[in-house]
């Protein structure tokens, strides 16, 4: 469980990847199976060169790329959704339906939630609305958050047991990484021991020791970072500042925050 | 909604809404609700998200209950337990002419106790308050005194939460978070106690000021400025540097000075006599470094609250 949670915490501050849109994409169609019939394709991205065949209403990972590139949401609330989109598959109907837009509908308003609940500041509906390309206009914005709200009973607390059943696939291979290198970090111990115990014996110690510090932090290193393998949308991404609104109620005890640039850079504080 | 409850006087404003009094028709029971506008191009307030589903969680006897919550297209309205009164507006009524009385001080001693009661009970849920206040502390004619506004509360200990340090009311908001600091804590509600009971005491608010900088100020004044020595990592916030230059620029000798005596302080505005052991948790409670602060369940084990925790059993 303690590598897990390791695991959860080095996922959280990576920056978005195509995997986690392609998990979120996965999920969301997964609340309402029977829903997709003819909307099957919808998981993979459409094929370059034919922009044309997109019909007014986008692919849902087309939707999904688009919000996080818009918005440019941290990677937590991004991924919290998943837990909201299981909560919803477990209350919904086995067999409801719906109109072709209502997986849209649900991973939408299963962002909002999260990044309301989860943020100090957060955008407004108005401002979601926007980043939708005109799919979805403010009323139905405001009409599918309270739907959900109430589906869900306003029972939005997360704990890091939901967090990690439902990250699983992508907290997976973190692990197995965490537990490869402990393993070949315990491996170099015993051997830099044994070869300190030798050296020890010559009256040479010192130079053995501080590489063995070199090899660990290094491979260390190399987990927190993302895998250049990995595409980072946040590269691409034109940083737009919506999560610092200043049209929120003035009626607040508090201010929001007025520094964007602290929250929007990389540093994670939680 | 106006079916079940009739609504009757304001009770007033809280952070985003406006309370009334309310009686429920069918069990004839009073209640207060609160209701939220909702203003479409936010739609519902994060706070309101907030305070929602934390409340529903949290069910003890010094947390105000949350009943129900009715939700509709322009109005959201939260029902709560009713209370008589606030703390901030029970001193209020105690003052004398121009001058604010503290209360007496076995009530301090109950209030104080009770407020930790909630906190404690808060901070095991892994639920910050993050407003701790004397209008936000509701209390009735039994002597009860409940934690009453969630609307700045956060769940913490999952790695999703990101946190603003533009957070509690300036007067008890802890000198780490007017530094700047993001990384808070439970330590974050336990200075606001700190000040809440100096204030229960004289009647008076502890650090009453009107800016960011002001506030530090009184703070620093009081307690002495902050260094590496007292307080490791302190000059890793982000206001340190700025707080630290205006305060020895006009303080120069403040150093010299060190933390002024509290209980000196504080005794000139209560009539009963203070013993060392209040003045000791209110040391406690007040502890610049936040990592340095007693807990909500350490001051309930604090020799001030013995009566309570020892209470004879017949």
């Amino acid at each position: 469980m303690e590598t897990y949670n390791k695991a959860l915490n080095i996922l959280m501050k990576s920056p978005v990847t195509d995997d986690m849109i392609q998990f979120l994409t996965h999920a969301t169609l997964q609340v309402m199976p029977n829903n997709n019939s003819n909307n099957n394709a919808a998981a993979y991205p459409s094929p370059p060169g034919s922009p044309k065949q997109v019909a007014r209403l986008p692919s849902l990972r087309t939707f999904i790329t688009k919000l996080v590139r818009y918005t440019n949401v941290y990677t937590p609330t991004l991924l919290s959704a998943v837990c909201y989109l299981n909560k919803l598959k477990r209350i919904l109907p086995k067999d409801a339906k719906g109109l072709p837009s209502t997986i849209h509908r649900l991973f939408l308003a299963c962002l909002i939630i999260s990044a309301k609940f989860h943020n100090d500041s957060t955008p407004l509906n108005k401002h979601w609305a926007k980043y939708t390309d005109g799919l979805f206009s403010l009323e139905d914005i405001n009409l599918m958050e309270r739907q959900l709200l109430q589906l869900l009973k306003w029972d939005l607390r997360l704990t890091n047991e939901d967090l990690i059943l439902d990250l699983q696939y992508l907290l997976e291979p973190i692990k197995q990484h965490i537990e490869i290198t402990t393993r070949q970090k315990k491996k170099m111990l015993a051997y830099k021991k044994q070869e300190v115990y030798k050296h020890m014996r010559n009256l040479s110690v010192s130079s053995n020791l501080s590489s063995s510090t070199l090899v660990n932090s290094s491979s260390y290193e190399d987990l927190r970072c993302p895998s250049p393998g990995r595409r980072s949308l946040s590269n691409t991404t034109k940083q737009i500042d919506i999560w610092h609104d200043k049209n929120m109620p003035n009626d607040l005890s508090w201010n929001i925050d007025t520094h964007p640039v602290s929250i929007t850079s990389s540093s994670y504080n939680y | 909604m106006s079916s079940q409850f009739k609504q009757l006087e304001k009770l007033g404003n809280g952070t985003y809404a406006t309370v009334y009094k309310g009686l429920n028709k069918t069990t004839g029971v009073y209640v207060a609700l609160k209701e939220v506008k909702l203003d479409s191009e936010e739609g519902t307030p994060s706070t309101a998200i907030r305070e929602i589903s934390l409340m529903k969680e949290l069910k003890h006897e010094n947390i105000v209950r949350l009943y129900d919550v009715i939700h509709t297209e322009n109005k959201l309205t939260l029902v709560f337990e009713y209370m008589d009164n606030d703390l901030k507006k029970y001193m209020d009524s105690l003052t004398v002419g121009n001058s604010p009385q503290g209360l007496e001080l076995h009530l301090v001693k109950y209030f104080q106790w009770q407020l930790l009661e909630g906190l404690a009970f808060c901070h095991a849920n892994k639920i910050l308050n993050r407003d701790l206040k004397p209008q936000n502390l509701l209390i009735n004619k039994k002597g009860q005194l409940k934690l009453g506004d969630f609307g700045l509360a956060r769940a913490f200990g999952i790695p999703v939460n990101t946190f603003s340090s533009e957070v509690v009311t300036l007067w008890y908001r802890a000198p780490d978070v007017l530094m700047g600091s993001r990384t808070y804590t439970t330590s974050i509600d336990i200075w606001s106690c700190g000040c809440i009971l100096a204030e229960m005491i004289t009647g008076k608010p502890l650090f009453p000021g009107t800016n960011d900088e002001e506030q530090l100020k009184l703070i620093f004044e009081m307690m002495g400025m902050p260094t590496e020595a007292t307080w490791p990592g302190v000059s890793q916030l982000p206001k340190y540097a700025a707080s630290s230059a205006s305060f020895q620029q006009q303080h120069p000798n403040a150093a010299l000075q060190g933390p002024k005596d509290l209980k000196e302080l504080l005794q000139v505005n209560c009539k009963e006599k203070l013993d060392d052991v209040v003045i000791n948790l209110l040391h406690g409670l007040l502890q610049l470094n936040p990592d340095m602060r007693l807990s909500a369940k350490q001051a309930l084990h604090h020799t001030w609250f013995a009566e309570y925790y020892q209470r004879p059993t017949n």
